[in-house]
């Protein structure tokens, strides 16, 4: 009877969206990394420690308020509840119990509750023997009164200080990645200890003139002289004590340096990820930012163009020497291989970015870059780069939104030299922007004083701007002449001056920066 | 107009989109590359070829530089190859028109210094036209029909002749846009030098001749105003 309603409540449990809302809310609050709730939840959590063991230290020398026992009782509440809630969260009891009862059923052998109950058990004993629960269970008993003697273990909190911070953490990690080196050093110097200590106990015993009175003394002293500390409080006084204390001070020089060079090395091959692990938080604060994959002389120059219009961007480069140079100029870089989708998603893909550029001088790789991209993120703008003619349709295949040629742009602008060298100098020009002349468009937007206005009435050259031509869809505009189809919509080139501006319509002007933002001001206000 | 004698150093995808766009009625071409399978293939697309070592100057003599070839484009995928044969081309032959390609932005200076009247960044370029495309794909669009060419439109410049309609004309009066339906881009004064100014509507400028003038239009609209401007009385 009570094994039918426990295991129809697991069922309950496994179709009850509230309960997997609820588990999936605590789930972001306490666990998952990704969440902002997290890190709010965190911060909390460091202050309300801190506080905590501020109020302990300061009750040392001073009679406790009723104030600060109120907080303390709400620090270990929440301290408790958050305790319980990993407990939980640690591990899904009902699928447990759910599994190992369809299991029974289909083996169509008889149903014991005992055994799943076994596996939950063993499942949050896990739980509360793992580091951290430790730590947080030493930072909760000791307010209980009858354990005030454990009192001491509340610095322990601090020690909770590690769940929150992710420096501290990757420093455990550090430490955990060299265990077996640190296993193997503790325990030489802990037989390093032991003979140390026998031996100085034999030597500087009190009754043959030496001042160790015990075998505790012998070992502290031991550690005192291998640490190369040697406060001196007890030293050697026949020979023998000091044959040992040489041979133990050089020793633990040579500990001390084994020490040193482990920590070093482990945090010298943690440092890539180090680094990574901050690019990747950088880039989850960023929006609207561009993935730049590549980062050869064409991935250089854009991040140059962008550096200077402050667009945000994440560079992805899998080769040292790329990798390198975009560190050095301070760019965000991801060391990796652009064409892995784990690469893709943490560099942001689906996560606030507006744009991939491929530009590596390898049109496989740009090819399987795009696929890639447009397979994570249908509705991203992928720009890709082909360095062969044949490969510009494969790369639109892929689903690259535009293919651009450096050869043949290249290839172009010679040809162009060759039969006009002065056109080619002002197309040069005003492709790199010099004397800041450029070509920017405009948007008309509702409302606005141009909206249904003749294009000869709004003067441009009294602007001082030149107007090339009008982008539009307006089936109004389609009876006017030098038109163009451009993608879906047409280009109205050297339009009429009866030809009236409408909502929606994209001006396209040549002029001086400070003209073009002039004007776009005025629109804009006029709009508004 | 005489047929322009064309060197072309280099062989390889970017020399290739260079003479798929020069006009071969216009230009005779010669490739050269010191490079025996890169050559093999220029020949199969069928142009002429010399096989040659180019830092020798009885070679680059030869090929025709110092005497009837007019431009030479330095092509070669090396920045210190195309520097060392700019200079010695230009040793040869002082009004030869060398336009060099760069791999490395810091060699285009010492290009300049060597001789070379033109230096093109492909790598540079593609990357302001890439970040045109993030930024505002409208500008790159429409770039891309008028300066490149992709449709009717097409720049060009037109050189103002003595006698022609154009010389002692102020450009204000002359009302290209709404007469010859084509947009004045930029001129080259020669009273103000050889510099190039964008006509933004900031200051007119009286035509003399061989002032140069940019224009953006149609092609049709373009051999209409060029023809008018070459009728000298």
């Amino acid at each position: 009877m009570l094994t039918r309603l426990i295991i129809r409540f697991a069922y309950f449990l496994k179709t009850s969206h509230r309960y997997r809302n609820a588990k999936m809310f605590f789930l972001d609050l306490l666990e998952n990394s990704h969440s902002r709730l997290k890190s709010y939840f965190d911060l909390f959590m460091i202050l309300l420690v801190m506080l905590s063991v501020f109020l302990l230290i300061y009750e040392i020398d001073n009679q406790p308020e009723p104030l600060s026992k109120w907080f303390e009782d709400f620090v270990v509440g929440v301290f408790i509840a958050e305790y319980v809630l990993r407990g939980w969260l640690y591990s899904d009891s009902h699928k447990i119990l759910i599994e190992q009862y369809e299991r029974s059923q289909y083996l169509g052998i008889k149903f014991r509750l005992r055994v799943p109950l076994g596996l939950i058990l063993s499942r949050k004993l896990k739980y509360v023997f793992s580091p951290f629960a430790i730590i947080d269970l030493l930072a909760i008993l000791p307010s209980y009164r009858p354990l005030r003697i454990l009192r001491i273990f509340l610095i322990f909190r601090i020690f909770k200080l590690f769940r929150y911070s992710q420096s501290i953490k990757l420093f455990t990690e550090v430490l955990g990645s060299k265990r077996f080196e640190l296993l193997t050093l503790a325990m030489f110097v802990g037989f390093l200890l032991f003979i140390a200590s026998t031996a100085i106990y034999m030597f500087e015993n009190e009754s043959d003139g030496g001042r160790i009175r015990h075998l505790f003394d012998a070992l502290y002293w031991s550690v005192v002289t291998m640490s190369t500390v040697g406060y001196g409080d007890i030293t050697p006084q026949t020979p023998g004590g000091r044959i040992v204390a040489l041979a133990l001070i050089i020793i633990g020089l040579g500990v001390l340096a084994f020490f040193t060079s482990i920590i070093v090395t482990a945090f010298t091959e943690k440092m890539g990820e180090l680094a990574e692990n901050r690019t990747y938080t950088e880039v989850e604060k960023q929006e609207d930012f561009v993935i730049i994959c590549g980062f050869g002389r064409v991935g250089q120059e854009v991040a140059r163009q962008m550096e200077k219009d402050r667009q945000a961007f994440v560079v992805i480069d899998n080769s040292e020497k790329n990798a390198f140079v975009a560190r050095k100029k301070g760019r965000l870089v991801i060391q990796n291989d652009a064409s892995k989708n784990d690469v893709l998603l943490l560099a942001g893909i689906n996560n606030g970015a507006k744009a991939v550029l491929c530009t590596t001088e390898n049109d496989v790789i740009n090819v399987y870059v795009t696929l890639s991209s447009r397979h994570l993120n249908p509705n991203i703008k992928i720009i890709s780069r082909a360095n062969r003619q044949e490969n510009v349709d494969k790369l639109k295949l892929a689903g690259a939104n535009f293919v651009v040629q450096p050869f043949e742009i290249a290839g172009l602008l010679a040809a162009e030299y060759v039969g006009q060298p002065v056109a080619s100098q002002a197309i040069l020009g005003i492709l790199s922007e010099e004397k800041h002349i450029l070509m920017e468009t405009i948007l008309i937007p509702k409302g606005s004083e141009t909206d249904g206005m003749q294009i000869k009435q709004v003067e441009f050259e009294q602007r001082r701007l030149t107007l090339i031509g009008v982008i539009s869809n307006n089936p109004l505009h389609s009876k006017h002449r030098n038109r163009y189809k451009v993608y879906n919509r047409h280009f109205y080139f050297n339009p009429a001056g009866e030809f009236v501006l409408q909502d929606g319509d994209i001006l396209v002007l040549l002029g001086r920066e400070y003209s073009i933002d002039h004007f776009k001001d005025q629109i804009e206000k006029s709009s508004l | 107009m005489s047929i322009k004698q064309i060197a072309v150093f280099g062989y390889n995808s970017m020399s290739f989109e260079l003479i798929k766009c020069l006009d071969l009625k216009q230009h005779e071409i010669v490739v050269v590359d010191h490079d025996e399978s890169s050559l093999t293939s220029a020949a199969e697309m069928g142009f002429t070829v010399i096989a040659t070592e180019c830092h020798i100057d009885a070679n680059l003599e030869q090929v025709g530089i110092g005497h009837h070839i007019n431009v030479l484009f330095c092509f070669f995928p090396e920045d210190s190859e195309n520097i060392f044969l700019t200079l010695s081309a230009r040793a040869l032959d002082k009004n030869l028109e060398i336009i060099s390609i760069v791999e490395n932005p810091e060699s285009a200076e010492k290009l300049l210094v060597a001789g070379a009247n033109k230096i093109i960044d492909p790598y540079q370029m593609s990357g302001r036209k890439i970040y045109q495309l993030v930024k505002n794909p409208d500008i790159a669009n429409v770039l891309d029909h008028t300066i490149f060419g992709r449709h009717d439109l097409n720049m060009a410049e037109i050189k103002v002749l003595s006698g022609s309609f154009l010389e002692n004309a102020m450009v204000k009066q002359l009302r290209i846009k709404d007469r010859h339906d084509l947009i004045l881009i930029a001129i080259v004064d020669k009273e103000l030098g050889k510099e190039l100014h964008f006509t933004i509507g900031e200051k007119d400028h009286k035509l003399d001749a061989d002032d140069i003038l940019v224009v953006l239009g149609p092609s049709r609209e373009i051999r209409a105003f060029k023809k008018e401007a070459e009728r000298v009385t």
